[in-house]
């Protein structure tokens, strides 16, 4: 009788056993859901799947204004996903609350070694106080001025290659009588960070901190503002003092502006509305120094959580989403710049001028690039909360443009000694 | 006693009709009356034909009138986004906490109206309390609860967390509303033999139509409207509601206006009917709870 419930209990332990060996499911959270993102996601996890039988992509998209708390949430209840999206303008947070594995090793020992765009791993590693990996960067970004190049043809006007060439086209292009102007200004939600990568193309100052201290008050920095503040209302909507992004957007893909500051996650749309053969983006304009300075723009990369129970299979996803193929297939759906070195031959890449163009400056040695403190915890509050409203006086004529800097060079400066201190 | 349930029917003696010929005449009452009414409604209505031209009209048009009209941003939606699962999750959660909210708002509000008990008072303060608390600041700790409960990525969880910002203020409205129906009418019928339990549905319940009409439409409505918890609560893509749909159309980098203006139709819709079905016992309801004494 003991033998027979012994043998009951092996087959039942058995067949439990047994119900475990399935696939094993791993959760991807899209930091930027939407309709633009998740049909190249599916496509992707389909092509994962059919490559390793054995893994299965839960796909779940958070739309981008909320995965910050989300994460936030999952992270606090702990129930965080196995891969996740993140950019590096949050990355500094969930890693703050121990939430992500470092990547170094991964890379170091994989399939990505020396794959990767050195300026992008440099911008994920100086994102985290310890100065590790924390995510594998997928796809980079970068500030552009998008020009109605049909226009500029019309008006017998050459593609500026300085900040003075820009304000001269930009006069020339506006016809306020017709509803046309020649740029757009972003005065409203999200201005400082343009303002701070115009700022610094156009002084080639060549770090943010100096001896611990913020550049942002560079004269020559003040000296771009004053230019920018002087284009308001002369060559640009009066409305341009509250624009944010999407104001911006509209503003050029409407047809009422002939430039548009912003970066090439505007592509679809800007192509989708105008088409290649009216529109095109060029770097943002050098100053009088001739340097290439750039600030970076936020990148995007695939994290796996702490959290993960099945980290070897989700390693594996982060790995063939960075990979040359689904890296190539994904940036050339979101005309981004692909981080995996080996897409940059890609066909695709030669017939999209915009990302040929960024990938050209960002491989330039010639380039050098300053990224913004985005680690700093109280990034986000100084420079929308108390800066925002600042530069819209600047922008009004009610405050100096040197003054403005000086106070924000003061207050990210402090950031930046209270960050120290704690790491 | 029955008397006092049955009242004669008062004769319903028309008012004298106004003196139409005068009031037709008076230009001024259409300056001063119509004039504003209708520009007011124009005002009001401004942002839901932007909501249809934009729904309409193909990406990247500009004309004022959707013309020629596509229905690509409803495909795009629907087909693209999912918003078909969506919209069925948002109605079991909407019908789900409308049907929970009302019942246990009847009965505790009953309760509330009808008896005295010791902390009544302290109950009725904690209650009004419980609305002074945005719905983030409790999102960790219902978090972690509905967690070790087994209740995250499911619906039944929405409806009980939905549930549970929703009962106070309603309890509150119809312990209001039953206190205005006079319990001499209990009284009549339990003195004619009934239980207080057959009193109050022969009785009461009838006299409370219109107020379960509004405590049974906000409670849909708040729980048809509700982002936070949907997104929080279910981290599975099968589990999102209709609003989590509505904030896919708004990118890191671009906005999809034509997506977000057909999301915002299709989510309108279910909402302005129930209001169009539900108006007459809303305000009927409303004005009772509110006003009467």
């Amino acid at each position: 009788m003991m033998r027979r419930l012994l043998v009951a209990l092996a087959l039942v332990v058995s067949a439990c056993s047994a119900g475990q060996d399935g696939p094993t499911t791993i959760t991807f959270w899209d930091n930027n859901g939407g309709p633009g993102r998740t049909p190249i996601y599916t496509e992707l996890i389909k092509r994962f799947e059919a490559a390793n039988p054995d893994v299965k992509v839960e796909y779940v998209g958070i739309p981008s204004s909320s995965v910050q708390q989300k994460y936030d949430t999952a992270i606090a209840g702990g129930a965080t996903p196995d891969v996740g999206g993140v950019t590096t303008s949050y990355l500094a947070h969930l890693v703050g609350q121990d939430a992500l594995e470092p990547a170094d090793e991964r890379v170091e020992n994989g399939a990505l070694k020396g794959k990767l765009l050195p300026g992008l791993l440099e911008t994920v590693r100086q994102t985290a106080p310890d100065g590790k990996l924390y995510a594998v960067p997928a796809s980079g970004n970068m500030d552009v001025i998008w020009y109605r190049s049909d226009r500029f043809e019309e008006a017998k006007i050459a593609e500026p290659s300085t900040w003075d060439d820009l304000a001269k086209a930009a006069t020339q292009l506006t016809k306020p009588a017709e509803n046309q102007y020649g740029f757009t200004i972003r005065g409203g939600a999200g201005s400082i960070f343009q303002l701070l990568a115009e700022a610094y193309s156009y002084s080639g100052v060549e770090k943010f901190y100096e001896g611990g201290k913020s550049t942002v008050a560079d004269p020559r920095n003040a000296e771009l503002v004053r230019k920018v503040a002087e284009l308001y209302k002369k060559a640009t909507p009066e409305a341009d003092v509250n624009n944010n992004y999407t104001q911006m957007v509209a503003q050029f893909t409407g047809g009422t502006v002939a430039m548009m500051h912003h970066n090439l996650g505007s592509t679809a749309d800007v192509m989708k509305a105008l088409g290649p053969e009216r529109v095109s983006a060029m770097p943002l304009p050098k100053g009088p120094s001739g340097k290439r300075t750039v600030v970076p723009n936020p990148t995007d990369g695939f994290a796996v959580f702490k959290g993960s129970e099945n980290r070897e299979a989700a390693w594996k996803f982060v790995e063939f989403l960075t990979s040359a193929e689904s890296n190539g297939y994904w940036n050339e759906k979101v005309g981004q710049i692909p981080a995996n070195t080996d897409v940059r031959g890609a066909e695709w890449i030669q017939e999209n001028p915009a990302v040929k163009m960024a990938l050209g400056v960002l491989e330039d040695p010639a380039t050098v690039l300053v990224p913004a403190p985005v680690y700093l915890p109280e990034y986000s509050s100084i420079t929308k909360t108390d800066t925002e409203p600042l530069y819209q006086k600047v922008l009004l004529g009610q405050m100096p443009a040197q003054e403005f800097l000086d106070q924000l060079a003061a207050k990210l400066t402090t950031a930046q000694q209270d960050w120290e201190k704690r790491k | 006693m029955t008397q006092t349930l049955i009242r004669p029917e008062t004769p319903v003696v028309p008012p004298p009709s106004p003196p139409r010929r005068r009031r037709r005449k008076d230009p001024g009452r259409y300056l001063r009356l119509h004039l504003p009414l209708v520009l007011y409604l124009l005002f009001t209505l401004i942002p839901f034909y932007w909501m249809l031209v934009f729904a309409l009209r193909p990406a990247g048009a500009t004309s004022l009138v959707p013309w020629p009209i596509t229905f690509e941003h409803f495909d795009t939606v629907w087909n693209g986004v999912g918003f078909g699962l969506f919209f069925q999750n948002s109605l079991i959660i909407g019908v789900g906490t409308l049907v929970v909210v009302t019942v246990f708002a009847l009965m505790g509000g009953y309760a509330l109206a009808r008896f005295r008990f010791r902390g009544q008072r302290v109950f009725l303060l904690a209650l009004l309390c419980t609305q002074f608390i945005p719905g983030a600041m409790m999102l960790i700790p219902l978090f972690v609860i509905f967690k070790s409960a087994g209740l995250l990525n499911s619906l039944t969880g929405l409806v009980i967390a939905d549930t549970a910002f929703q009962l106070p203020l309603a309890l509150i409205l119809m312990s209001g509303f039953v206190r205005n129906v006079p319990v001499e009418l209990e009284e009549a019928a339990m003195v004619d033999g009934c239980t207080r339990l057959r009193a109050f549905f022969a009785v009461t319940l009838p006299q409370l139509k219109p107020a379960l009409v509004a405590v049974g439409s906000f409670a849909f409505i708040g729980a048809w409207n509700n982002f936070l918890f949907a997104l929080m609560f279910a981290s599975k893509q099968d589990k999102f509601t209709l609003p989590v749909g509505l904030s896919y159309a708004l990118g890191e980098f671009n906005t999809d206006f034509g997506a977000l203006a057909a999301g915002g139709v299709v989510a309108a819709v279910p909402v302005v009917l129930v209001f169009a079905v539900v108006q007459r016992f809303l305000v009927q309801g409303l004005s009772a709870g509110a006003v009467k004494g």
